[in-house]
């Protein structure tokens, strides 16, 4: 079996098939933005992309997944180098969203994901969608100011 | 018994060479390195020494300055803030500061990450720290040039002498090892001049906005957190855990786990109540650690009615018996007698995790002359000594790596993943990981205690407070984690602080008395996000909203007309808030404001407004809008400040209106977000934070400042609009529409 990681073909080892997606991706392939933070699909920290829909890592496991493109935090901005920023972590930097920064990687997946889908959102939809993704440091006013401004194209929309 | 670890008398020069640490570049030392002694065990309460900070900045070859910061990144931003003091005194940007965590071999032991201490504390030394190494390089500048120092004035980065040469820190620091010993006397400490204290209104780094260092490593997921560590080599462990608190390990049998392909080893230790295992295949672990067979001896059944009747206020209030007065003064009785508008309430609040996003995890590497551990803590020193103890070894021989933490909020001075994994590596003779779920997390770490209030005030028929009397229960905190053995003499000579702390009304009250009890049960209790303060807060606030309702006055004006004249600050918060708030408007039928205030550890002054809308057909108590200003004098970075009191609004709302946990049969029965929850962003408040800074005023406590008002001001919101008190937290529809 084989699934696309961030653009690159990961061959799975039979015995790992049964496997948490979450678990392979930070313990096997050794990409570690994805984050475990309640394992019961409540927290979003653990959010990737499949088939760029946004989906909850610690729910699935590997062979769900077969034949599938996964997008991690770390293939967000492409396979381009590093510097390259996705326009939504931008903007996460432009409003200094993340405090103790470990729920924002999933933050990210899900407001990217939203922004695919629905590329104007009101504000009803952001709280909405984003409303998955817990964060015990209270960034919830900055992470809508940031999916905002991603959605203006990065401009600054007035501090609230 | 507990065996003492000393720290042997270390010279700091000898501890700087030692470490390695002194690569090249200059370092500056008092030629008096005094080193501290340490406590066997224990957290470390000590606060920072000026020469202290003379190992925290150091110029490296090229001009950099590197800054060891002694305060641990939770998502709090002191280390930004910190770094900004810096630049401050070296007149660099912030691409020239190589800020990091060190290592517990690369600065003498510092102080536990508690209290919202990081700038008002660390301020001075580091300024001071900064400042002398400043000086240092103005004097190798002065000796390159032939000058005199005087003659060598600041420029970027660097200085500019009399013909207009300009000499970067770069053109100065050599690539060898400098040390450059200054004398510690008061007399060249008061020549120092220390451009943080001095450039009020003209500072450029200091009261910017600056990005946090490491925001970009965070939004692409390159950040490493303690869960994130890898070494080469590594082996996973996991521990079973005792299924209540205070449960012994009778016996257990490894046999079954250990046949499992990819176990490489149980460990059982019944002496330390232990029982682990190690494996090279991190797939296996929660299988292998659950096939081990575990018989344990159970401790006295406890449930939470046991633990509410032990934490009951009028329990006490019969047998008219508490251990602490906290003030008393003047005559109640005849207090009481002036009263037109008397009121009696109790006001009760819930047993509450932290549950910070990232579960706790430790890395350990045992070998023979050296142990490593990486692990996120509030408190590495302590971590350290806690491990060098668990697998008897030299305290010197232990080096502890500090990682940002997903979260701290008072949960992390003890990181009790560091030591599983160390015992488990001493076993297994390899690194081993250790990684809480979350589970764990709620089971296994200590919590918030339930605080039990009752209050008994008045008002005179102008509007005075006539009479206070305040008493309340709860559990030590400060010591809470503390041996049982260090614990049962420190309880009979020592106040717990912490219980105690904001518990003080801030208005003046002629005919008072505080009093309280501060009682261990079986549940573990520790550091909470502004430990009593928002408990104490929200019993003291509400009752002042009850007091003005019952006589007919704006609580904004009882509020000050009650606040002594030298208040000041907390009126200036006050009267702020009101006017961010718009406070006076009137508001939809079901919809209501509150305001509350209060000042963290006698400093920082902050006040909050809610508004709550009570949806009927949902069955809900909505928070719809907070205002909160604060006054937490010189402000070193808006943009932290701003966000940190945006987490406490948000905090105090999941507090308000969720955190509970309950106790069956000695353990916790909220174990994940399912049955604990916290705020979501579709509950969120809308916000708008005012920050007061008066001139002259020093930078105070700003991490957990807000939090103290917060649940208060949205119980008085929800009378606002309903008419009935929230007196138990967490509040909820059914609990104020009941008529218990
Ligand atoms: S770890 Fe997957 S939702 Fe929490
Ligand atoms: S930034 Fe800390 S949990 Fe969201």
């Amino acid at each position: 079996m084989e699934i696309a990681i961030n653009g690159k073909a990961v061959a799975v080892p039979e015995r790992l098939n049964d496997v948490v997606l979450l678990d392979f991706l930070r313990d096997f392939v050794g990409l570690k933005g994805t984050k475990f933070g309640c394992g019961i699909g409540l927290c979003g920290a653990c959010t990737v992309h499949v088939d760029g829909i946004a989906d909850r890592s610690c729910q699935l496991s590997v062979a769900d997944v077969a034949g599938q493109e996964v997008t991690t935090i770390e293939g967000l901005s492409g396979a381009a180098p590093d510097s390259v920023l996705h326009p939504v972590q931008q903007a996460w930097i432009d409003e200094s969203v993340p405090q103790c920064g470990y729920c924002q990687g999933g933050q990210i997946m899900t407001a990217v994901a939203l922004l695919r889908d629905n590329p104007d959102p009101t504000e009803e939809e952001i709280r909405d969608e984003m409303s998955g993704n817990l964060c015990r440091c209270g960034t919830y006013p900055r992470i809508h100011r940031a999916i905002v401004r991603a959605a203006k194209g990065g401009q600054d929309v007035s501090r609230g | 018994m507990s065996v003492a670890v000393e720290r042997k008398g270390m010279n700091r020069r000898a501890f700087l060479i030692k470490s390695g640490w002194l690569a090249a570049g200059v370092t500056v030392l008092t030629s008096c390195g005094a080193a501290r002694s340490v406590l066997p065990a224990m957290p470390s309460f000590s606060s920072p020494e000026p020469e202290d900070a003379l190992a925290w900045v150091q110029a490296l070859p090229g001009g950099q300055i590197r800054f060891f910061c002694p305060r641990m990144e939770m998502g709090q931003g002191a280390p930004l803030g910190l770094s900004q003091v810096v630049a401050e005194e070296l007149n660099i940007r912030q691409q020239e500061i190589d800020c990091v965590s060190p290592a517990t071999d690369q600065t003498p032991p510092f102080k536990m990450t508690v209290g919202s201490e990081g700038i008002f504390d660390f301020f001075m030394p580091v300024s001071y720290g900064a400042a002398r190494l400043r000086e240092a390089l103005r004097g190798l500048a002065a000796e390159k040039a032939g000058l005199a120092p005087e003659l060598v004035q600041d420029g970027e980065s660097g200085f500019v002498l009399p013909d207009g040469t300009v000499l970067s820190y770069g053109d100065l620091v050599p690539s060898e090892p400098v040390v450059l010993s200054v004398s510690a006397s008061s007399r060249a400490d008061e020549a120092l001049r220390r451009y943080a204290l001095e450039r009020k209104g003209a500072y450029r780094a200091i009261g910017q906005r600056w990005k946090h260092h490491e925001l970009e490593a965070m939004v692409t997921g390159k950040t490493v957190y303690s869960r994130d560590v890898t070494l080469a080599g590594m082996l996973y462990g996991q521990v079973r855990r005792p299924p209540a608190f205070g449960a012994r390990l009778q016996s257990a049998n490894g046999r079954a786990a250990e046949a499992m392909a990819g176990v490489n080893a149980v460990v059982i230790d019944k002496g330390r109540n232990f029982v682990g295992v190690v494996s090279d295949n991190p797939f296996v672990l929660a299988t292998a650690v659950q096939a081990i067979e575990v018989e344990w001896e159970m401790p006295e059944e406890l449930n939470q009615d046991q633990i509410e009747a032990v934490l009951d206020v009028e329990k006490y209030r019969a047998q008219n018996d508490f251990e602490h007065e906290l003030t008393a003064a003047g005559d109640i009785e005849a207090g009481r007698a002036q009263a037109v508008h008397r009121n009696t309430a109790r006001y009760d609040t819930s047993l509450a995790a932290h549950a910070q996003m990232e579960p706790r995890a430790g890395v350990a590497w045992v070998r023979k002359d050296k142990v490593e551990i990486w692990c996120g803590s509030q408190d590495p020193f302590f971590v350290q000594r806690r491990v060098a103890k668990a697998i008897n070894r030299n305290l010197d021989d232990v080096v502890v790596h500090s990682h940002r933490m997903g979260g701290g909020f008072g949960g992390r001075v003890l990181c009790l993943a560091s030591e599983e994994a160390a015992v488990l590596s001493a076993a297994a003779g390899k690194p081993v990981r250790v990684q809480w779920d979350r589970e764990t997390e709620f089971q296994s770490s200590y919590f918030q205690p339930i605080f039990s209030h009752f209050i008994d005030a008045g008002v005179t028929s102008d509007g005075r407070i006539s009479h206070w009397e305040h008493d309340f229960v709860s559990s030590p905190i400060m010591t809470g984690p503390m041996p049982k053995s260090i614990a049962m003499v420190v309880d009979r000579v020592m106040a717990d602080e912490g219980t105690a702390r904001g518990a003080l009304s801030p208005y003046q009250l002629p005919d008072h008395r505080v009093r309280y009890s501060d009682i261990r049960t079986a549940v573990p209790i520790g550091p909470w996000r502004a430990l009593g303060a928002a408990p104490n807060n929200f019993a003291v606030e509400s009752m002042i909203d009850e007091l003005a309702v019952a006589a007919g006055m704006d609580p904004v004006k009882l509020r000050l007309l009650n606040l002594p004249p030298e208040a000041v600050r907390l009126a200036a918060v006050l009267e702020r808030a009101a006017a961010l708030a718009d406070w006076g408007q009137t508001v939809p039928e079901d919809w209501g404001r509150g305001i509350a205030c209060g000042v963290y550890k006698g400093q920082t002054a902050a006040a909050v407004v809610a508004e709550v809308r009570v949806d009927h057909k949902a069955r809900q108590l909505l928070i719809t809008s907070m205002w909160c200003a604060q006054d937490c004098g010189l402000v070193v970075n808006p943009d932290q400040v701003e966000a940190q009191i945006m987490g406490n609004l948000i905090w105090g709302c999941t507090m308000a209106l969720k955190e509970r946990l309950t106790v069956a049969a000695g353990a916790v029965q909220e174990r994940n977000f399912d049955r604990y929850e916290i705020l979501t962003h579709r509950e969120a408040p809308e916000m708008t934070v005012a920050l007061v800074e008066p001139p002259d005023a020093p930078p105070v406590a700003v991490g957990e400042s807000a939090l103290g008002p917060v649940a208060a001001a949205i119980a008085n919101a929800v009378f606002d609009a309903t008419g009935r008190r929230a007196r138990r937290l967490p509040m909820s529809y059914e609990g104020v529409f009941s008529d218990g």
